[in-house]
Order: C-alpha cells, then structure tokens, then sequence
C-alpha cells in the first residue's frame, strides 16, 4: 500500500464527529433518530444556550450558541435536552480508543476531534480505505456518524473534514488548494475569526485566494505574527506536528459560571465558589496536578471584571483548600456591587509526583502519623512500578465527573 | 542653637539613627532626625514608633574636640535630605545654626544649606524606662546571638508573633529562639544580671536586625533593659529602643525532639557545598528541596531533581552515621540558613523519622541548636 502514500511528507486525518452531543443522545435512545434534538445548558435560565442540535433541527436554522426561545421559534417541535457529561465522555473516549487502532500518533483537539498522522500506517491499507473503516467502525460500534478530512497537514485535514457533513470523506491535496480553498471567504478559513477577517477586508483580502497572494509585510503590520501564519496556511502550507501529548500542555485550570441573576447575596456567592472549588479540585485531581497560586475572576453588573491571584505556601489541590483560599480572595476584592460572573483558577501547576509540602512545626503530628502508610506505599512504588497503588480519592475522582465539563474543555481527554 | 562639628562624626550618628527612620509614618514629624544640643555634646534621634535610636555625640573624647557648642537649643531637621545634605559637605567641618522661625543653616566651606526644620517641641518623647533590671551581654556575642536565630523569623503576618525572637532570661542564662513554624533556631548564653529577675518576651525580627547593624563587633558590654512593652539597648553612645510584639510566645520547649533515630556527623562545610549544588536546579524560590539519603559505608546522598530543568546527584562522606537508614526531603534554602548559623567544623545531625523534625547542633555545644521541618511528597 506504500504507493498511495507520499515518499516524503505526511498523511493526516482529521475526525470531527457530527453534532456529537446530539448523537451520542440517539445512539443512547434510538427513539430520538431523526428528530429535531438540541442539547442545552440550563433550559430555565438565561444562560441557556444551544449547545449542539441534530441535522434535523439544522434544516430549521438551529444553531449553536443560539438562546433557547429563538431556536423554539424557529423550530416548536425541538426536543430540548440537558447535557449528559458522562456519556460524551465515555462515548469519546471509545471514539478515540478506536482511531489509536490506527496509529499511535492521534492528538485530540476536543472532545469530538482529534487528528490522527497516519503516514506509517501504510501496512493497513491506503489512507481513503483507512478513513473509511474508520468511519465504518465508529457507525457500527459507537453508532456515531463523523466526517474526515485526509490532508498532508493538519490544516488541510481539518479544513478537508469541513467539507462533507454528515458522514463525509474528503482528500484535500496541497494541489487542490487553488481550486478548492481560494474561492472561499477569509472567515470560512479554521484560525480566522470574525475579527481577523474584517481586518484583512480593511486592506482589500476578500477570498483565501487574496490572503494567498498578499502581501507579507502588510499582513505583519495588521496581525502580527499571525498575518504570516495564515497566509502560510492559505497556500496549504502547515507544519505543526500531530502531538499527541499537546492535550496535557497546560498551565491552569479554571472554572467560572454566570449567575442566574446578578447578586450581592454573599451566602449565595460563597455556595457559587464552594461549587466553583468542586470543579476545579475534581479537574486538578483528574490531571494529577497541584496548584501554588488561586486567582479569582469577578464581572459585576456593569461587566466590569477584575482578575485577582495569591501564591500560597504550599501546594493545594482539596476543594476546601481552594474554597477557602478563593474566599478570603474574593473578600478582599469585593465592593459589594452586585454581581454577575464568579471564577475561580488555579495557576503554577505541578505534577503531583513533583509537589510537595513543607511540614509545620505545631501540625506536622497529624501528617508524621501517616509516616508508616506513606512508607509502605513508597517502598510499593519502587519495588513494582508507580501505578500499582494509589489512594482510594484518585480512584474515586474517575467516577466522580460531577458538572467538570464545558463544551470547550479537554479534561475528558486525561 | 549653634555648634560647630566633625562631619565624619555627624554622618555616623545620622547614619545610626536613620535606621530607624521611616518615610511611610503616620506621625509626620517622625520623617524627621532631631537634634539637641547641650553643654556636653550634640543628640541625634530617629523613630519610626516602633524602633527609636539615639546618638550621643560628645563635645570631646580622647582628648579630642567634636563639637563646639555656641548655643545650645534643639530641631528637627527632614532625615532624607539632612542625611543626603550631610554626606555630601565638602569640609571636615560642618557649622549648624538654626535662624529665626526654625529656618537652620548648615554651612561646610563654601556651601551653604538653608533647610526649613521642625519645633522639636512637637517630637515626641522617647519612653522613660526604669533602670533596675539590666543584664549585660558582651557586643560580639549579642550580634552572634542576633544573626544565629533572627534568620529564621516569620516573614509572614499570619501569625504576627513569629516575626519576632523570644527572649528568656532564666538564671543568668539567655534564651533566643525564632521560629517561621518550618524552621527553629535556638541559641542560649550566660550573661551577667543583678538580679534573679526573669523575663520571657518577643523582640521584632525587624529590630533585631538594625541594632546587629548599628553596634560595631567589640567586647565591650551591651546593657539591656527589659520592660513589659519596651526593649532597651545601651551601648556607648547609644541608645536603642524597641517596642516588644504583644502575645504569648508558642511553647517551643516541647518541640525540640528529645530522642533519635538516626544520628549523623558530616562535615559542616563539604555538606553546605553539596547543598548548595543540589540547589542549584531548583527553580527560583519554589520546589527548592533537596533529597538526603544514607547510603552504604557512611556515604550520604543528596540529590535533586526539577523536572524541566534536570537533576543533580552528589554524594558526602559522614564521619559517622548511626542508627536507622533514612531517606528525607527538605527546603535547601533552611538547610544553608541552618548551616550558616552554626559555629565549629561538624555538625551532628539528628532524625527522627521522615516527616519529623530534625536537628543540627555542632558537636559538643549544647548551646545552638537549628532545627527543621522536612517536607513531604504528595
């Protein structure tokens, strides 16, 4: 099969699955196939937002990100569901345990994307018969239909997988670009957004194919060093490698939420953070991280919103660690105005393996009582390998995803 | 008020007394350094309300002439400038004079200050302290008692009373301990009393370190004035006053490990060397630990390892390891604290167990201790 694959560069894939979270729903109750079906955040609030909906509601102009009473406009018949974060997970975790099949290289981007490098992938067939019993499998396994673009880079693929939805398979080739990318709008570009893109029509860049040929040296004084990177990829040009540890790169974690209504209710404002804690302590434990430094994230009515940090002693990860921490934060900053949107974040991660307290003199007793556990559990480590014991709570955290999930975040992925 | 001065001796009182001086005051006229002039010789006084320092500048010493005093009377001169304006005269000899309405002239060859100054009237009085209960402590071994226990003061405010060194004065014998809950420093000393008096109070750290900074290294005595909220030091020509920190003062006692488990002699020096390489890698002032381990033959192990940067092992010979096999993690950053402050060639090192704390004395001396608090790996 090493003919349909090139002698030098690489073959990519990109699998983006469609309307993910509305699949997954119908995979779980078939009795939804072909229904118009929008996932939702809180139904009843104003933060509620369409997070995903099927094809079917598509064809009446759903959209995500649209507010729950437009999409009922548009569609009276939507069958509106709350997310149900466990099942996307471990629907994508399936899904990605499938593509690792193919090659060890797989680098998820989200929780329903990731790209695969294929190129010594050669001894399971050509790089379209791959994609197509990767699709194959994920319809007849996971019931979940996804489209994929096969490219020489990542930005090809991703911009290939776009191309056909549902259940596409398009090869977009270094070749193909003039005929199939330049035509199109600089915003239908992945990495141009509405900004850039009125930006670039500022000085005359309408379609890909004028990004392609504009000048650098403008593009620099417009974008910075953004401006050469697109115009780069407008001629089909990428060189980023499919990395499939990019996802464990990160440097905080945090969480915030929008009040259902602004507030100067400091009772109320504490149970948000105590929430808030909750969440990033479940994601710090799931990553195997502790922190140094908590900051917290205050919009107040007016939309006014100020980020405030401490660095702390010693490394914490436990919710009432980080509650307590984000408390006394948010007394010292908060005037009193009511408000709208609370965060908390934590910053200067460490691995767990690495971290590691500074004993107290007045309250070191309680940790030294843990001494003979702690020992034997090291000389366990040494003796048959780091994974073969760890406490009960890391365990627990695998079950416990309680609301960790946002539609934009990667912890599933650890 | 008008005299006539030595510059060199102008500027080392104005020096002395500028450490306690501070620009961020809530009494404004404590920006100030007063000066009194008397038929015996000139004062110089600076506070901050919790440190106040006096200087005496005698009309004669040795036979030599200082200051010739025209009139006596007194002002308050603008520390910053006065001591900026002092240092930078081009004679050896200063001329002070204060004019009408406060306004005083320095002159010094041919340049010549006008600065407006203050009604000393309007400085506030420095505590009277009744001198019945003084003990005397030679210079050279209060600053050695200073810099071996000061160190290890709180830098935080979380519990105000750790930024201080608890002073005991039991039998004649003086107790200094500090404290920031991770690590312990503890020093004791004879010193000479009248009485059978005793006292158990907390001296700022912050005190501490300007008067170890004011008082030159001599055998001469320092007396020392304990009062229920004040601290007094006298030294020749000077006087130090410091406010005492308000709380009670932990119970250490029991916190110093009475038995071990493993005991090790190592040689002070070599070991803060290793230390200090293990160190190097340590990203700046976090995760600064260090590995310590007993190996076979004596041979101790200290390493280190940050990820993103690397790792260091170095090994130190022990003159004796007895006891139980170890392997502990502490601050490298305590541990060349500790070191430093201990005097003599070895130091014995004593563990009870990996999350306790352990202590280093030099051999033979019972009168320094340091101890600290490992940390512990999640």
């Amino acid at each position: 099969m090493r003919e349909f694959y090139p002698k030098k560069g690489r073959v990519i894939l990109h699998v983006d699955m469609n309307s993910f979270y509305a699949s997954v729903e119908m995979a779980y109750d078939s009795t939804l196939k072909g229904k118009p079906l929008a996932i939702a955040g809180n139904v009843e609030e104003r933060r509620g937002i369409i997070i995903t909906c099927s094809y079917e509601a598509r064809k009446y102009g759903v959209k995500t990100t649209m507010p729950i009473w437009e999409a009922k406009k548009l569609c009276p018949k939507l069958i509106l569901m709350k997310p149900n974060f466990d099942r996307y997970r471990a629907s994508s975790l399936a899904m990605f345990e499938i593509l690792r099949q193919y090659s060890d290289l797989v680098e998820p981007v989200s929780i329903d994307e990731g790209y695969v490098d294929i190129t010594d992938s050669y001894h399971l067939g050509s790089p379209l018969e791959i994609a197509e019993t990767i699709q194959k499998r994920l319809i007849e396994q996971l019931d979940l239909p996804c489209s994929i673009g096969i490219a020489p880079n990542k930005f090809l693929a991703k911009m290939a997988s776009d191309m056909k939805k549902p259940m596409g398979i398009t090869i977009l080739r270094k070749r193909d670009v003039p005929n199939v990318l330049w035509p199109l709008a600089t915003h239908e570009m992945h990495g141009v957004g509405k900004k850039t893109a009125e930006k670039l029509q500022s000085i005359g860049i309408e379609t890909v194919g004028d990004l392609a040929k504009a000048n650098e040296v403008q593009l620099k004084v417009l974008l910075g060093i953004n401006g050469i990177r697109i115009k780069e990829r407008a001629n089909g040009v990428d060189t980023r490698l499919v990395d499939p540890d990019s996802v464990s790169d990160f440097k905080s974690i945090g969480n915030s939420t929008t009040l259902p209504k602004d507030t100067t209710n400091q009772q109320e404002l504490f149970r948000v953070l105590d929430h808030l804690a909750e969440t990033v302590s479940v994601r710090m434990k799931r990553k195997k991280v502790v922190a140094t430094t908590i900051g917290i994230t205050i919009r107040f009515k007016d939309r006014k919103t100020i980020t405030r940090s401490k660095k702390v002693e010693n490394p914490f990860f436990l919710k009432e660690e980080i509650f307590s921490y984000a408390k006394r934060l948010f007394l010292k900053h908060w005037n009193g105005d009511p408000i709208r949107l609370l965060g908390i974040t934590s910053t200067d991660l460490t691995d767990h393996e690495h971290a590691v307290k500074q004993l107290d003199l007045f309250s070191y007793e309680k940790e030294a009582k843990k001494e003979p556990l702690i020992q034997t559990v090291a000389r366990l480590k040494e003796k048959f390998g780091k994974n073969i014991i760890e406490q009960a709570s890391e365990k627990e955290i695998q079950k416990n995803q309680a609301g960790t999930f946002t539609s934009f975040n990667r912890d599933f992925l650890q | 008020m008008r005299f006539i001065i030595q510059r060199d001796r102008l500027v080392q009182s104005v020096q002395d007394v500028m450490k306690a001086v501070s620009t961020r005051t809530t009494i404004p006229i404590l920006t100030g350094i007063k000066m009194v002039a008397t038929n015996e010789g000139v004062t110089l006084t600076g506070s901050d309300s919790d440190i106040s320092i006096e200087s005496f500048i005698p009309n004669e010493e040795a036979g030599d002439e200082i200051v010739e005093i025209k009139q006596p009377g007194s002002i308050v001169l603008q520390a910053k400038f006065f001591s900026e304006i002092v240092k930078k005269l081009p004679k050896d000899i200063v001329e002070i004079e204060v004019e009408n309405h406060l306004q005083t002239v320095i002159r010094s060859g041919k340049s010549e200050f006008h600065l407006n100054g203050l009604d000393a009237e309007e400085y506030p009085l420095l505590p009277q302290l009744s001198e019945e209960n003084i003990f005397r402590v030679p210079t050279d071994l209060l600053k050695a008692m200073v810099r071996q226990t000061v160190f290890a003061v709180s830098t935080s405010e979380t519990r105000p009373i750790l930024t201080g060194v608890n002073w005991k004065v039991e039998q004649g014998e003086l107790t200094c301990i500090a404290t920031d809950s991770h690590r312990l420093a503890f020093r004791k000393a004879k010193v000479e009393t009248e009485n059978t008096d005793h006292y158990n109070v907390v001296i700022p750290g912050k005190s501490l370190n300007e008067l170890s900074k004011i008082l030159d290294d001599h055998e001469e005595f320092v007396e020392i004035v304990i009062t229920a909220n004040q601290v007094l030091f006298k030294a020749k020509h000077l006087l130090f006053y410091s406010r005492l920190l308000e709380g009670n003062y932990p119970d250490t006692s029991r916190l110093i490990p009475t038995d071990s488990k493993t005991n090790i002699i190592l040689n002070t020096k070599e070991f803060l060397q290793a230390i200090d390489r293990a160190s190097l890698l340590a990203r700046d002032g976090r995760n600064n630990v260090v590995k310590f381990s007993t190996l076979e033959n004596g041979i101790v192990e200290i390493s280190s390892n940050t990820p993103e940067i690397g790792k260091v092992v170095d090994e130190v010979q022990s003159q004796s390891i007895e006891g139980e096999d170890l392997k502990i993690s502490f601050s490298a950053k305590y541990m060349m604290d500790a070191l430093k402050a201990l005097e003599g060639t070895d130091v014995q090192i004593s563990f009870t167990g990996a999350m306790r704390p352990f202590y280093m004395k030099p051999l033979h001396d019972e009168s320094i201790l340091q101890l600290i608090l490992p940390v512990r790996t999640y």
